[in-house]
């Protein structure tokens, strides 16, 4: 095939990466790639199918279109091209389907580790842990790691608690299992990356050469004293007295760990401002105000004083951070244990036993590669020769470092057959705290360029074929000004961000729009404007895309719902609703569950009580038999169902968002009953964190948090919540992670408050990087907000307070787009508003009439599907025999070992028999008998049969009669249609060979008592008058000719059953 | 070979009919229709169901009966009248496994372990025993055994020495059956296969309608074919095609180069193809379909090629009232006898957790035993978990107070040792039969029938166990639940048609269904056809290299059922719609079946365009709407009010009413450790001791003395509430307690060395005001001997130190409607505007004025988490107006409460409100209350 080299591509914002990937799929098809051999990794599920239904629609407007053909063929370089090639590779395509390797990189992960099972490690195929799955497997471990195995704690146990106090110190916790739940949630993952003790609060780790801090002890013994008895003399007045009077009293009451009283901040930061010569000279501190003068001797002793904080609390530090990893591994050995090595695996997992650093073999494409590889080739039918990456920039160095090894095979391979293409925008990672590293984009491709320049041929997209000339210029503005940024961010930021940073260009530059940024004082009235706004633009009913974008999940559900209850709009929360916690009609149902698996519980029941579920349940006993009856029989999904039809009825007609709910529960129910879950308690607790994604659809209002809106484009976009603190503030959860250049972790520390971390040299740097790395994604975010808007964005900001100097992205607008208040009368359509900016055609829209558009001249039929005049065809209800029969078992009989056992008795004496033609015992029958394996007791059993006085008649043998043995029939009587075996039939035929008379012999094995005919009898008369009636079909003669016999085993005698005729 | 004749029906008739006439082509309708001595191979046990009642119909129609032929799968040819002894069980097959790779040397096997595995023990080897097991059956679909693989891969084959391996570890499991004088059943097959004995009573063999038959199976018909038994193939095609051979081979395979590149274009593709957003829309054109029809009985069935759809199919339906039929059963695991069993399973456990003793009383049929009420027993069991919160059935028992539970743990208990004594399977017997004696069922009732089936099913897999656990003694007890659970889980329950039902059938199924209108749900890539790709063991390039079924057969196959199924109902003999699911549940996007893209190159463009266009919009979201509002009782009395619950007006009168009135309290299930108020109960109970009048520290001044007294009251306290052996939280919890009380311990020494004497602990005020008798209890009161000051003391165990103004009294918020408020929340302090939240301490000072006159201090005992902040904070600034103006504002509160004023509520965040869930957008709106009319 043709080579094609490997590619990096710099995509801006609605440049068209996906464009551009798909370009490049079709291109390496062109260029004659088998599709399964191309391997093309994204992020989410939905970008992966997009990604496929593109490239096939692509190749199918080619195929189908000459000058689309010619347009394709043109755009990937390859302009011969005509439409039957491209329908060539079309058919290939969908020919290759099934194994395409085009999906997410987790589940290429998963598919990865389910063909090599053994090889790493696990004990063999494994299943993958849903969220659910998650938190119930973590409640298990917890249980496991609280039960105390009857008596004294065991020694894990007693560790944990020890390293628990030690993690928690100062803060001595009251709740364990609340706070562990935290430390997982927060932790876990660092644990994971670093399960090795010695990188945890370790401070050779920290400091190598040691740490200024921790040198060795300073004699603190009366030192206070000493200061008192100083400040007594030395201070100008009260004020100053009070200060050194507070500072001694606050350091007396100070531990470690906990939070600093002013008073005791107050002077510590006077006294490290002089650090460098406290003690050595006088100095003189502001105190108060007011100068003072601290001689040497003084400012020695409180050095001391200082140092001796400082150590307390670096040492307290190091000592939680130790705790801290205690407690993990405490949980993560039983976790292992319990979930893990039971084959229960979560992505994060599968995706750790992939990864080198953790010890796995690396991945081969197979050939001679030496031993220990594992070479996918084989045991996944593949040939992965070309690589595609999506969204590069939020690849984890974890996920990087699987593929790493495949991905160097293909870019050295000698012929040049193979190809890496990745593609992202690292002004667009807003996953960093989920593990995305924007570094690698570069690093990789340093890498590769510097052993062979000119491998990797680097590409960049500034064209913007979403947004219009406006929006472009504003964005180019706020994010292309070097030197506000610089002023505003970390330098590495500002740096890191500048170097990649090209001016964008619109390639659609007659697309009006406008720009229109306003100042509203609260939320309330930043929503009241977002209104404003649509309904002077009413962009649904001009056919415009319109979402408006916030920065968290709650605000977006908040905002949504206030738009669609004041000003009627259908506005949907493109974020997780908790469908089944939301509404009155869901939680009165789950309320009832709880109610009867918990009648104690009088928050449910006085909440079923209030809803006109009461009129419904009679009484508490009744509820609790009913419920967690029908609970155990069918599951939830159809008890759920039940109450929800009785309430029906009591849903207002109109009420279409109540039934959604209703069978949006009905779902929940379903998805947990797959796990087999019975327990009530479990599904309430499941339903309440159970959420779903409103449906997406062209047709209304989106809300949604900027991360999702990552990747998708709208004519009309409000971004109403831009507030925040400085752009330069670190996540503050906990751990502080120092992580080398290879990203392996280097220490893991609980960092100490400000004031201590920014006079350590190593923390210092370590923070002043994490602030960089958070100035950096928090640009990318707003920088993804403000790239949504094909033509018109809408900013709705607090104005700024004079005082207020935080450098947060309300702040970076008005340095870049200048203005610090409204400034001018901006109009958007009729609406004359006081804006702080605004750029473009305040009638930009008012043109713009719908548009409808019909993609394929083949439309999906949406109507009922139902043939007009079908005759059915006839269908019998299927009965037994014995399905006639009647009665009790009791549960004794029924889970007693008798029943099981003479169920295999009877058959197999009915076996026994069934090779009896005519007869009693001979030597032959007993060999076959043997033969057949029938134990001992049924031998004897069926031999007694045979000799006995009683049965003679049944076997005995006389001319000219005929048998049937084990005989089966189909029948249909009655209209029902009925399948049965006679035991044995005996049929007489006169001279002619016509029957004249049958007998049929049924076998009862039953243990009878003496007498027990009669019970018999009655038992089994239904099953014999259809006996009689099929044998008097089958032979071709009246009921009346027909005798039924029981042969009752046990008696070694028989009764006959009278037909319903005769008696 | 000897090749059997091949007929091919025509496919515009629908094949059962088609093979029955062809069954009784020679039959006159006299006497019986008699098959006897036949022998007919089909390819599922739904479709010989459908034959049989097929041939009664038949026969019915000359008012005759059958006797059938005799019917089997293929899968069972290779079994007719083998030796049925000495094959080993599945149980016992699983078991040998099991031993095998226990007792396997890795090191001698690095090319199947080259990592040893996670650990060794039962459950690791049971799991991957399946899993050979499994490949074993896959491999004898080509009469192979993992030893003849190496052989049979050919050329350059890669994973040789691994399988060598494989077969070795086969081999050693073979021995150790041979042991127990078993043999492998799957070598049985095989062997059987080999030369297969005629089977009796069979004169001539039809195999109809199957179009894969193994490939083992062919081997045994062929061999029959040779010894002279006549075979006829039956499969139904196009009649027009003539040449059979290009469709067919001789054994009514597809012959996968016709079928895979036959077009599928039937008319209007577009009408009879629907793309659906996920399962439940799926469902949804289902049930819309059914309801069109009315009855749709006979009419409509429906296949179900993506079990997904399934579930959402069969309540959707049973939403609609239409009655549906599943012909493959349903597992019995997560019936309610699944569930009891694992509930019992869990008690042979070293020590039976508290949490699986609930689960288990939870079960209907235990609880029907054990008698008496449900309602009381369970709210006994709930009680003492949040009382005590046991960790395990030992604590339980320990706490539980005589009565129906205490009653109902005994027994539990006595279960308990009846499966531990006993001998498997006799213990579990005696033990169910226990639980179910008083039981009766009856077998007209359609529930009973169910249960006795599940009945009968446990009692066959206990059989099959019996016999396997005594060849292979030494099993523990749990690992011998965990196989009895599997097997019984694993094993189906069918229920019985209903009159007049819609049938849900699997994919394979279809070609036997004559119903003229057809739904197949679920034709999306991997579903049909599904296709292996990637695998442990056998990868599809080696399942080709040993000639199992492929990817490219199971392509043909369904290829050519799709046709099938399209044929029959062609040109107006009915419909055949087919629905496309775009994503799945789980919200993974779904291709369509590639079957659906068999179409001339020409039509290729439009089909793709069509097929990959985005699905119908899901349904659109309705904006919110309330149900309805609720209605709580207004009736509920309040008679007293406790000191605590003035906070609680204050903040909400509304709240106030559900809580003190209606007296609405949870029940957290999931409660693992002390909750706040636990807690400071537990610090209270020492702190009384200590102040007890005879307590023997009360005017102790040595701090270790009064920790050792401490110390000593709490862990009394704790051991009697919590027994001997608290759970891990609680081992925390109390650490936590016994740090704040010896830190107590230092600044009481020191209060009393300051003069400070305890009075007074726990002194319960009983005042009345307004007419409201309040109630309450009072920590301690203190007189200091030197100086003679009174000072009343409320002992506070929340984690941050609590200041007592801060605690009672607020500012009004920058927004806040002050006026809103009513007058006696309001008054002023220092000038200030001020607002009361709480009146707990001016209370206690009112109700020992009596005593101690009104020149008595009053504050907060503080032992908060960081100890250095543990002490007595006292209300300073406390004076007559301040204690006037709380009395006034208790009045207040009283004469509301007493005028039923708990109207309107506050409206609080969502996360600080224990009634949130009540309140959806709002608790005002939320609630219907007489008073709103009055208000508005
Ligand atoms: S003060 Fe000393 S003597 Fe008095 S009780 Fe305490 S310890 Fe005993």
């Amino acid at each position: 095939m043709k080579k094609l080299g490997h590619k990096m591509i710099l995509a801006s914002a609605g440049s068209g990466k996906t464009y551009a990937l798909t370009n490049r799929f079709v291109q390496l098809l062109a260029c004659g790639a088998p599709p399964e051999r191309i391997v093309a990794l994204t992020f989410t599920r939905k970008a992966a199918g997009e990604f496929f239904d593109e490239i096939l629609n692509k190749l199918a407007r080619a195929a189908l279109d000459p000058k689309e053909a010619q347009r394709i063929g043109a755009n990937i370089g390859e302009p011969q091209l005509m439409a039957a090639d491209f329908l060539r590779m079309l058919r290939a395509m969908v020919t290759a389907m099934h194994r395409l390797s085009l999906g997410t990189l987790d589940s290429f992960f998963a598919k990865v580790v389910r063909a090599f099972p053994l090889e790493l490690g696990l004990g063999g195929d494994f299943e993958i842990l849903q969220e659910h799955g998650v938190q119930l497997e973590r409640q298990r471990v917890l249980r496991q790691l609280f039960a105390r195995a009857g008596g004294e704690l065991d020694e894990a146990q007693v560790d944990f608690i020890e390293a628990f106090k030690r993690a928690t110190f100062g803060a001595e916790e009251k709740r364990l299992a609340s706070r562990l739940d935290r430390f997982i949630d927060e932790h876990q993952n660092v644990f994971l990356d670093a399960p090795d003790a010695d990188a945890w609060g370790n401070p050779q780790r920290i400091w190598p050469e040691g740490s200024a801090w921790l040198g060795k002890p300073g004699d603190t013994n009366g030192a206070d004293e000493v200061i008192r008895r100083w400040a007594a003399g030395a201070c100008a007045n009260e004020k100053q007295q009070k200060r050194w009077d507070d500072f001694l009293e606050a350091m007396d009451v100070w531990a470690p760990g906990a939070a600093m009283a002013k008073s005791m901040d107050y002077v510590m930061v006077k006294a490290l401002e002089v650090w460098a010569v406290l003690g050595e000279e006088d100095v003189e501190l502001i105190i108060e105000r007011k100068k003072q003068t601290v001689p040497p001797e003084i400012g020695a002793v409180l050095k001391v004083l200082v140092s001796e904080v400082f150590r307390g609390e670096l040492t307290r530090r190091l000592e939680m951070t130790q705790g801290i990893h205690t407690v993990l591994s405490g949980y993560e050995a039983i976790y292992h244990d319990l979930v893990r090595r039971a084959g229960k695996l979560t992505f994060a997992d599968v995706q750790r036993l992939l990864m080198p650093e953790a010890g796995a073999p690396a991945l081969s494409a197979g050939g001679e590669g030496e031993d220990g590889r594992l070479f996918v080739d084989w045991r996944l039918d593949a040939k992965y020769d070309h690589w595609l990456l999506d969204e590069f920039q939020d690849t984890s160095h974890g996920q990087w470092s699987v593929l790493r090894n495949l991905i160097d095979e293909a870019v050295q391979d000698p012929e040049g057959r193979r190809s890496l293409f990745y593609v992202g925008d690292v002004k667009q990672a807003i996953y960093a705290w989920r593990g995305g590293d924007p570094r690698l984009f570069r690093e990789i491709f340093d890498h590769y360029n510097e052993v062979a320049p000119g491998t990797i041929e680097e590409g960049r997209l500034d064209k913007s074929w979403r947004s219009g000339p406006v929006i472009v210029e504003t964005v180019n503005r706020v994010f292309g000004d070097a030197a506000v940024l610089a002023r505003m961010l970390p330098t590495v930021a500002a740096e890191r961000w500048t170097r990649e940073w090209r001016d964008h260009e619109s390639a659609k530059p007659q697309l009006g729009g406008q720009v229109v940024w306003l100042h509203g004082a609260d939320e309330h009235e930043r929503a009241a404007l977002t209104l404003k706004l649509l309904s002077e633009i009413n962009p649904l009913e001009r056919g415009l895309s319109v979402a408006v974008l916030v920065q968290s999940n709650d605000k977006a559900t908040w905002l949504a719902d206030y738009l669609r209850r004041e000003g009627g709009l259908p506005a949907v929360a493109a974020s997780d609703l908790h469908v089944c916690m939301d509404n009155p009609l869901t939680t009165a149902v789950l309320a009832l569950l709880q109610a009867a698996a918990h009648p104690g519980d009088r928050f449910a029941w006085e909440q079923v009580r209030m809803t006109p579920l009461a009129s419904l349940v009679e009484s508490g006993e009744g509820l609790t038999r009913e419920v967690l009856r029908q609970v155990h029989e069918e599951g939830f999904a159809r008890t759920v169902e039940t109450w929800l039809r009785r309430l029906e009825p009591l849903v207002g007609a109109d009420d279409s968002f109540s039934r959604e709910r209703a069978r949006q529960l009905t779902e929940a129910a379903q998805r947990f009953d797959e796990t087999g879950g019975r327990d009530v308690a479990e599904f309430v607790q499941f339903a309440e964190r159970h959420v779903v994604r409103d449906a997406e659809t062209a047709t209304v209002v989106r809300v949604m948090t900027i991360h999702k809106s990552k990747g998708l484009g709208f004519d009309v976009v409000v971004l109403p919540d831009l507030e925040g603190n400085a752009l330069a503030t670190p996540r503050r959860d906990g751990l502080a992670v120092q992580r080398a250049e290879d990203r392996e972790v280097e220490w893991v520390l609980d960092m100490p408050p400000k004031l201590f971390h920014e006079h350590d040299e190593v923390l210092a740097a370590h923070m002043a990087g994490a602030e960089a790395d958070a100035a950096y994604e928090k640009l990318c975010l707003f920088y993804v907000a403000t790239t949504r808007a094909k033509r018109a964005m809408y900013l709705i900001t607090k104005p700024l307070s004079e005082k207020s100097t935080s450098a947060n992205f309300p702040r970076l607008l008005t340095e870049t787009l200048g203005a610090a208040g409204p400034t001018e009368t901006a109009r958007v359509g009729a609406w004359a508003c006081d804006a702080v900016f605004a750029e473009g055609d305040g009638k930009w829209f008012e043109a713009i009439s719908v548009v409808g558009e019909s993609n394929t001249e083949m439309q999906c039929d949406r109507g009922i599907l139902v043939l007009p005049e079908i005759d059915p065809v006839a269908r019998h209800p299927a009965r037994t025999p014995s399905g006639t029969k009647t009665g009790m078992v009791t549960g004794a009989v029924l889970f007693g070992a008798t029943s099981a056992s003479a169920a295999n008795f009877g058959t197999a004496v009915h076996q026994a028999f069934s090779a009896v033609e005519w007869g009693g015992m001979t030597p032959e029958l007993l060999a076959l008998w043997n033969a057949a394996g029938l134990g001992d007791p049924v031998v004897a059993e069926a031999r007694a049969c045979l000799d006995s006085e009683g049965l003679g008649s049944v076997f005995g043998h006389e001319r000219g009669f005929e048998v049937w043995r084990e005989r089966m029939f189909e029948i249909v009587l009655d209209g029902a249609w009925i399948t049965g075996v006679f035991d044995r039939v005996v049929l007489k035929r006169d001279s002619q060979g016509r029957v004249v008379a049958v007998t049929v012999y049924d076998f009862k094995t039953d243990r009878l008592v003496a007498g027990g005919e009669a019970v018999v009898l009655a038992r089994y008369a239904g099953q014999m008058d259809v006996y009689r009636r099929a044998a008097a079909r089958l032979a071709g003669l009246s009921e009346a000719f027909v005798r039924c016999v029981l042969v009752l085993t046990s008696l070694r005698s028989t009764v006959e059953v009278m037909g319903a005729g005769a008696d | 070979m000897p090749s059997p004749r091949l007929h091919v029906l025509p496919w515009s008739q629908p094949l059962i009919h088609a093979v029955v006439a062809w069954l009784a082509r020679d039959w006159a309708g006299e006497g019986p229709l008699d098959l006897t001595g036949a022998l007919v191979v089909m390819p599922t046990g739904q479709s010989e169901r459908r034959l049989r009642e097929a041939l009664a119909s038949h026969a019915a129609n000359h008012n005759q009966a059958v006797f059938p032929p005799r019917v089997v799968m293929p899968a069972e040819l290779a079994m007719l009248n083998a030796p049925a002894s000495g094959v080993a069980t599945k149980s016992e097959l699983l078991l040998a496994w099991v031993q095998t790779l226990l007792d396997a040397d890795f090191d001698a096997l690095r090319e199947v372990f080259p990592k040893d595995p996670p650990q060794r023990n039962f459950a690791w080897a049971a799991r991957l025993a399946n899993e050979f097991i499994r490949l074993q059956s896959t491999l004898t679909e080509n009469g192979l055994r993992m030893a003849d693989v190496p052989s049979r891969a050919g050329e350059n084959f890669p994973e040789f020495a691994r399988w060598q391996q494989l077969g070795e570890l086969e081999a050693a499991c073979e021995a150790v059956l041979a042991q127990h004088s078993l043999y492998d059943p799957q070598a049985v097959k095989i062997a059987f296969a080999r030369n297969p004995a005629p089977p009796n009573g069979i004169n001539r063999i039809i195999v109809a309608g199957t179009p894969d038959p193994l490939s083992l199976a062919i081997k045994v018909l062929a061999a029959y074919a040779e010894s002279g038994l006549s075979v006829d193939v039956l499969v139904s095609g196009p009649s027009e095609g003539g040449e059979a051979a290009a469709l067919f081979d001789g054994w009514g395979r597809p012959v996968p180069e016709t079928w895979a590149t036959r077009p599928f274009s039937p008319k209007d593709f577009a009408q009879r193809v629907r793309l659906c957003a996920d399962p439940s829309a799926q469902a949804d054109a289902i049930v819309a379909c059914a309801l069109g029809y009315g009855t749709p009985g006979g009419k409509l069935d429906v296949g179900v090629a993506d079990a997904e759809v399934l579930p959402s199919l069969e309540n959707g339906l049973a939403r609609a009232g239409v009655p549906a039929f599943n012909p493959e059963g349903r597992p019995l695991r997560g019936g309610s006898l699944h569930t009891l069993l694992a509930a019992l399973a869990e008690l042979v456990m070293r020590e039976p957790s508290f949490a699986s003793v609930a689960a288990l009383l939870r079960c209907p049929d235990v609880l029907a035993w054990l008698g008496g009420s449900p309602v009381k027993l369970l709210t006994a069991l709930d009680d003492l978990h949040s009382d005590h919160l046991p960790a395990t059935l030992a604590a339980a028992r320990a706490k539980a107070r005589p009565g129906p539970l205490a009653n109902a743990l005994e027994e539990i208990n006595r279960l308990r040792a009846l499966l531990l004594v006993g001998v498997f399977p006799e213990n579990v017997r005696t033990v169910l039969t226990e639980i179910f004696r008083e039981r009766k069922f009856d077998q007209a009732r359609p529930e009973d029938l169910r249960a006795i089936e599940a009945a009968q099913a446990w009692g066959g897999v206990l059989t099959e166990l019996e016999t396997a656990v005594k060849r292979f003694p030494g099993l523990a007890a749990v690992d011998v639940w965990e196989l009895a659970l599997r097997a019984f889980g694993d094993s189906q329950r069918f229920d019985d048609k209903p009159e007049g039902s819609v049938e849900l059938q699997g994919w394979l199924e279809l070609l036997w269904d004559d119903v003229p209108h057809l739904i197949v749900a679920g034709m999306n890539d991997g579903r049909v056809p599904d296709a292996v790709v990637g695998d442990a063991f056998l990868p599809e390039g080696l399942r080709e290299r040993l000639g199992l079924k492929t990817n490219a057969a199971r392509f043909a196959r369904d290829a050519y059922l799709l046709h099938a199924l399209e044929a029959v109902r062609a040109e107006g003999r009915g419909r055949l719609d087919l629905l496309v699911g775009k994503t799945s549940a789980a919200g993974d996007p779904l291709r369509p079946s590639r079957l659906l893209l068999q179409c001339a190159d020409a039509d290729l463009p439009a089909r793709v365009a069509f097929l990959f266009s985005p699905a119908e919009a899901a349904r659109p979201t309705p904006a919110w709407m309330r149900t309805w509002k609720l209605k709580p009782r207004t009736d509920a009395k309040i008679e007293t009010l406790s000191v605590t619950s003035f906070r609680d007006y204050l903040k909400c009168p509304f709240r106030f009413y559900l809580k003190r009135g209606l007296k609405m309290e949870a029940v957290d299930p999931h409660k693992a450790e002390l909750d706040a108020m636990d807690f400071g109960t537990l610090c209270h109970a020492a702190l009384e001791a200590m102040g007890k009048p005879d307590s023997p520290v009360r005017d102790c001044t040595d701090a270790n003395v009064l920790r050792g007294f401490l110390l000593e009251e709490l862990d009394r306290t704790a051991r009697a509430i919590f027994g001997d052996y608290p759970a891990l939280p609680l081992v925390v919890q109390l650490e936590s307690a016994r740090q704040r009380l010896s830190k107590v311990a230092d600044v009481q020494a020191q209060l009393r060395a300051d003069g400070w004497v305890i009075e007074r602990t726990e002194w319960s005020l009983d005042i009345v005001i307004g007419g409201m008798p309040v109630r309450g209890k009072i920590d301690r009161i203190d007189r200091n001997e030197l100086t003679g000051e009174v000072r009343v003391i409320d002992y506070k165990t929340s984690d941050t130190p609590v200041n007592p103004v801060d605690a009672h009294v607020r500012g009004p918020k920058r927004t806040e409607d002050v006026d809103a408020l009513p007058e006696f929340a309001r008054f002023s302090l220092g000038g200030e505007d001020a607002i009361w939240v709480d009146l707990q301490l001016p209370l206690y000072l009112e109700a020992v004025a009596a005593e101690y006159g009104h020149a008595v201090a009053c504050g907060y005992f503080n032992l908060p988490k960081a100890a250095g902040e543990t002490g007595v904070a006292i209300w300073t600034g406390y004076d007559a107006d301040v204690q006037a103006a709380a009395m006034r504002c208790a009045e207040g509160v009283v004469a509301v409460v007493q005028a039923r004023r708990f109207w309107p509520p506050t409206e609080l965040p969502v996360e600080h409100d224990d009634f949130g869930v009540l309140f959806p957008q709002g608790a005002e709106a939320s609630v219907e209350w007489p008073e709103a009319e009055v208000r508005t």
